[in-house]
């Protein structure tokens, strides 16, 4: 569960571990589920296009979003002691350098 | 149908780029006298008070976009391609992502921003206004370029 005591532990992790998550989700290909646009259907996992393309970015979202939940509710159960040496600054440090890490990814976009 | 939803993902754009500017001027440029001027009257906003506001107009937005990024992603993507638009492709990737990401803050940036809020959380506070504030400027922008590109004659 989490309290009032644990909830800044949860966010921070929670921003940190969603951000790493989903670059990794994304590089990897990770989606918890597919959606086919022109089918307008959705398949459980990766699934490759079939009738058009294949989407995957909503099943990058709930990979990122449900594996990052569970790790902060985890996490807020740590130690209180452990909890204050948590620099909140994470909760913004970590969502700017995987910014950084899609402007390296998607560079061939821009360098043509 | 799309075409409204479209509108009000743009109106929706619009409330959340005027609150979360305000909000981010008021916290980088606060105003320290009295404010006589616009800019002074701006930068005098209470910034808590926008909060909430950019939590659900965060979140709506998105949720709209998501509703009809399937709509570009068959009518849009698939032209832009098809004439080496690489650019404002690769610009809305980075959209795609950005806005994921902020989404990903958004539970930090409603909690440093409660009551009661710390001097320790002062420079948390600002950094995660700074950062939400730039992605939605960015997906303001990259949206309202893809979405009038022929007049830009790109």
């Amino acid at each position: 569960m989490i309290t009032a005591r644990s909830l800044p532990t949860f966010v921070v992790t929670f921003a940190v571990a969603y951000a790493i998550f989903y670059v990794l989700s994304v590089e990897y290909n990770l989606a918890l589920f597919t959606y086919h646009p022109a089918l307008e259907e959705f398949g459980f996992l990766v699934e490759q296009a079939k009738d058009g393309p294949a989407m995957y970015w909503y099943g990058w979202l709930a990979t990122s979003a449900i594996s990052a939940f569970v790790l902060a509710a985890l996490t807020s159960w740590l130690p209180e002691g452990w909890a204050k040496r948590l620099w909140p600054g994470w909760s913004w440090a970590a969502p700017v350098s995987v910014m950084f890490v899609f402007v390296y990814i998607l560079r061939r976009f821009f360098l043509r | 149908m799309i075409v409204a939803l479209l509108i009000l993902h743009g109106l929706l754009a619009v409330a959340l780029l005027g609150a979360i500017t305000h909000q981010t001027i008021s916290v980088w440029a606060p105003m320290r006298g009295a404010a006589g001027s616009f800019v002074g009257r701006m930068r005098a906003v209470p910034a808590k008070s926008y909060v909430n506001a950019i939590v659900v107009l965060y979140a709506l937005t998105a949720l709209l976009g998501g509703i009809i990024y399937p709509t570009y992603r068959l009518s849009v993507r698939i032209v832009l391609e098809q004439m080496q638009l690489y650019v404002p492709n690769g610009a809305f990737e980075l959209k795609e992502h950005f806005v994921a990401l902020g989404l990903g803050v958004l539970p930090a940036y409603w909690y440093f921003w409660r009551e009661p809020q710390t001097a320790e959380h002062t420079r948390t506070r600002a950094v995660l206004t700074a950062l939400l504030a730039f992605i939605v400027w960015w997906g303001f922008l990259v949206g309202h370029v893809l979405n009038n590109i022929r007049g830009f004659d790109l």
